[in-house]
C-alpha cells in the first residue's frame, strides 16, 4: 500500500480498505504564509477590521491582557533595576535611605508596596491558571470564570496582606 | 489519482524532495470525492499526519514551549526557597531563572504584535540585547551589591 506501512488506527475505523494520507505539507511554511499575508494587506493598505473597539470586552478578555500587562510590567521594571545597578554610582542601601527620606507617610508606603506586590501576586496567580491550562484542564467557561475570580480575589487579598508586612 | 502517488512520497522520502517538484500544490490538497468520509475523521487523518510521517517536521517550537512551562514551575518554587534560604545560590538562581522566564514572555510578546521578516528580526535582536544588559545587571548587583534576596527584605523592611 502507498504511503506509511504501519499506522494506528482510530477506534471505530475500518481497518478493510488501505488509505493513502490524505494531507500533505504546504510548499511554504506557516510563517512565510503569515508574513505573505501581512505584506499583501499592508501593499494594498487594507484598513484593520475594528476588533478591540467593537468587541464587548469580557472578565477573560481583561485577565489575559491584564497578565500580558503586569508580565511585561515587571519584566521592564527588573530591566530597568539591572540597568540602574549597573550605571548609577552609589550602593543599593545608599538610594534606599534616599528613597526613605523621600516618603513621608506610611499610607504611601503602604501603597507603593501594594503597588508592587499586586502586579506580582496577579502574574503568579494567573500563571497558575494558565499552567492549569496547559495540562487540559479548567476550560469549561463557568470554570474560566470561578479560576479568574479566584486569582483575582487571591492577588488583592495576597497583595493587601504583603502590604502590611 | 496522480495526487494521491505524489502525496505518498512524503513518507517515504520526507517533505524536501516534494519542494523540487514544479507541479506541486502549494495549498492544501482537496480530498476528492469518491472517498466519502465523516469531515471528523479526515481532520483526525489531516492531523495525525505530522505523526504518522515522523522526522518531516521540526520539534522545536514544541520544545520551546515545554521548556517555558517547565521554567514556569521552577520559578514558582523559587519563590518559597529563596524566602526560607535567602543567599548568593538563590540570588544568581533567580537571576537567570527570571531574566529567562522575561525573554521567553517578552518573546511570545514581540510574535503576537511584529510582522514581517525584518522587523520580527530587529525586534528579537534588541530583547536578546535586553536580556542580556539584564542578566548582567543582575549578576553585578549580586556580586557587588546586597543580593537579590536581601534586597526584596531590605526593600520591605521600610
Amino acid at each position: 500500500a502507498p504511503g506509511c506501512s504501519r499506522r494506528p488506527r482510530r477506534p471505530g475505523t475500518s481497518n478493510t480498505a488501505p488509505h493513502p494520507n490524505y494531507a500533505a505539507p504546504m510548499g511554504t511554511t506557516a510563517k512565510e504564509e503569515m508574513n505573505k499575508f501581512w505584506a499583501k494587506n499592508a501593499k494594498l493598505n487594507r484598513p484593520m477590521s475594528p476588533h478591540l473597539t467593537i468587541y464587548k470586552w469580557s472578565v477573560p478578555m481583561m485577565m489575559s491582557i491584564t497578565h500580558r500587562g503586569t508580565g511585561v510590567g515587571l519584566s521592564g521594571a527588573i530591566s530597568a533595576f539591572a540597568l540602574a545597578a549597573l550605571v548609577l554610582p552609589g550602593n543599593y542601601p545608599y538610594y534606599l535611605d534616599l528613597i526613605h527620606s523621600l516618603y513621608i507617610g506610611p499610607y504611601l508606603i503602604g501603597l507603593a508596596k501594594f503597588g508592587i506586590a499586586f502586579p506580582v501576586s496577579y502574574h503568579t496567580y494567573n500563571g497558575i491558571r494558565h499552567l492549569w491550562w496547559d495540562i487540559g484542564k479548567g476550560f469549561k467557561i463557568p470554570e474560566v470564570y470561578r479560576t479568574g475570580y479566584t486569582v483575582i480575589a487571591l492577588s488583592v487579598i495576597t497583595s493587601i496582606a504583603v502590604a502590611f508586612l | 489519482m496522480a495526487a494521491i502517488v505524489r502525496l505518498s512520497s512524503v513518507c517515504r522520502r520526507g517533505v524536501k524532495p516534494l519542494f523540487y517538484q514544479s507541479t506541486f500544490l502549494a495549498r492544501p490538497l482537496a480530498v476528492p470525492h469518491t472517498y466519502k468520509e465523516h469531515p471528523y475523521q479526515l481532520t483526525a487523518k489531516i492531523h495525525a499526519s505530522q505523526a504518522l510521517c515522523a522526522g518531516s517536521g521540526s520539534k522545536a517550537a514544541s520544545l520551546h514551549w515545554t521548556a517555558e512551562r517547565v521554567l514556569s514551575i521552577l520559578l514558582l518554587a523559587m519563590g518559597p526557597v529563596a524566602y526560607f534560604n535567602p543567599g548568593p545560590f538563590m540570588d544568581y538562581s533567580l537571576a537567570a531563572a527570571l531574566t529567562l522566564h522575561g525573554h521567553w514572555g517578552i518573546g511570545q510578546v514581540l510574535t503576537d504584535y511584529v510582522h514581517g521578516d525584518a522587523k520580527i528580526k530587529m525586534a528579537n535582536a534588541g530583547l536578546f540585547l535586553l536580556s542580556t544588559v539584564t542578566f548582567a545587571g543582575l549578576c553585578y548587583f549580586n556580586y557587588n551589591d546586597v543580593g537579590i534576596c536581601k534586597a526584596v527584605a531590605m526593600l520591605w523592611s521600610k
